[in-house]
């Protein structure tokens, strides 16, 4: 028997060996390349890293809680929701037929929203109060940037918790000031913002009321104003404006970082 | 009283079904790019499984059986779906998903994931499948050439494209948070 020549490693090893799925002795052929090729080494780190941030992403999926309907399902035979003819149905439907149905399931659909004071509740309220105050050219505020130190104060008092207006002049956008806002249940923070265009954003804030999943950034356009929204911990945040979306996407990361970053300063 | 006598089918394991929900239902998130239509295909694979137990063979692994069913059942619904597109767009949207999923109390870099999901959903649907798969269903090469019926050689060249288009997607200047950063 002669010793045998490794064949050399190939795409599908490398693969494999990212995934941990290649048999003990051919990873010792991978781990002898990684050695002598940096080029390889950094490829299969890349690859690792990928891996992981994908589980990151996509794993607190499984920390939801099951709903009912598909615990039964796995408990016992149950019949197929068809959801592809529910979703067909409408088409098959006389127009008349699609139009009240679509209404109705809408009515139910925001009546249940309303309810569960889901995310998307919040961003429609939140475009409700920009479109308002921003197209105030005189009074768009209760009280003007000049006063921020008041208005912060007076405005975490209200709300219950410390609120912070985030500096965007990096990104071209002025504190114009602020004012309070009626919530569904408690008030709303706003914060406006100007541009030299007389552009103007708004930074909304709440508390969210108990029982809110926490959501990543969600993007929501409501009546022509945009809203990128989040709900961290307690809290519910909001930018709107008439932007498009990457230039929302680009201040609402500001605006995170910023908010991330008084967080973690205790409060004098 | 011999009640369960008159079902002769056999019963699939409950608790093995139940611990696969959570699993089929992020897979069928990424699949489907929407929380409640991801929560319908579940539903229908978990239908389709008890109408199917018969081909069930105890002692296999349940998991890859039932994302076999799930992504059979996807393909059949989209394809009806396809058949109507003229008249109802409902075509799976990739690129809602990332506000399809929750995010951790403490995850730091949510930017980051926010983007890294957009980019998953403009991956092609076939890539998109091998590589969730592999890498965050952690089922074998060969599970995942069955889960799809598919050869095992296409499973590899899909998820090694479907990686460097990712790495590349992540890597594009055009993203607004480089422009940021």
């Amino acid at each position: 028997m002669n010793t045998s020549i490794p064949t050399p490693i190939s795409e599908a090893d490398v693969h494999a060996y990212v995934d941990g799925q290649l048999a003990p002795a051919r990873s010792v052929h991978v781990e002898t390349a990684l050695a002598a090729d940096p080029a390889l080494g950094e490829r299969v780190a890349a690859m690792r890293i990928q891996n992981a941030a994908l589980r990151d992403a996509l794993d607190p999926v499984l920390l939801e809680p099951i709903p009912e309907q598909l615990l039964a399902a796995a408990t016992s035979p149950t019949q197929r929701i068809a959801a592809t003819r529910r979703w067909l149905a409408p088409v098959f439907a006389a127009a008349a037929t699609l139009v009240i149905g679509v209404a109705v399931g809408w009515f139910v659909r925001d009546a249940l929203i309303e309810r569960a004071g889901t995310p998307t509740t919040f961003a429609r309220q939140v475009a409700f109060a920009h479109a308002l105050y921003a197209a105030d050219v005189n009074r768009p505020v209760e009280v003007w940037a000049i006063d921020e130190k008041r208005l912060v104060a007076w405005l975490t008092k209200r709300l219950g918790f410390q609120v912070h207006a985030p500096d965007l002049n990096g990104v071209g956008y002025a504190l114009v000031g602020g004012r309070l806002v009626a919530g569904n249940e408690k008030p709303t923070a706003l914060f406006m913002y100007e541009n030299a265009d007389k552009q103007r954003l708004s930074l909304q804030v709440r508390k969210q009321p108990a029982g809110t999943d926490e959501t990543a950034f969600r993007y929501a356009v409501e009546n022509g104003v945009g809203v990128f929204y989040w709900i961290d911990d307690i809290c519910g945040y909001a930018i709107s404006g008439n932007l498009d979306r990457a230039q929302l996407l680009k201040i609402a990361h500001v605006v995170y970082g910023q908010l991330a970053a008084a967080e973690s300063v205790p409060p004098k | 009283m011999t009640l369960t006598a008159a079902t002769d089918a056999p019963a699939l394991p409950h608790p093995e079904l139940v611990a696969a929900i959570p699993r089929l239902r992020r897979y069928a998130r990424v699949l489907t790019g929407d929380a409640s239509r991801a929560d319908d295909l579940v539903q229908d694979t978990l239908a389709r499984a008890w109408e199917k137990r018969r081909l069930w063979r105890s002692g296999s692994d349940l998991r890859a059986w039932l994302f076999t069913i799930m992504h059979n059942v996807h393909v059949n619904q989209l394809a009806l779906a396809r058949r109507d597109a003229a008249n109802v767009s409902i075509d799976a949207d990739p690129g809602n998903l990332a506000w399809q999923l929750p995010v951790r109390a403490n995850q730091l870099d949510r930017i980051e994931l926010f983007e890294l999901i957009q980019q998953i959903g403009r991956l092609a649907p076939e890539q998109r499948e091998v590589l969730l798969l592999a890498s965050v269903e952690e089922l074998r090469y060969d599970e995942i050439a069955g889960v799809l019926s598919i050869p095992i050689g296409t499973v590899m060249s899909r998820l090694s494209r479907g990686r460097d288009k990712l790495r590349r997607l992540l890597a594009e200047p055009s993203s607004a948070l480089r422009v940021v950063k």
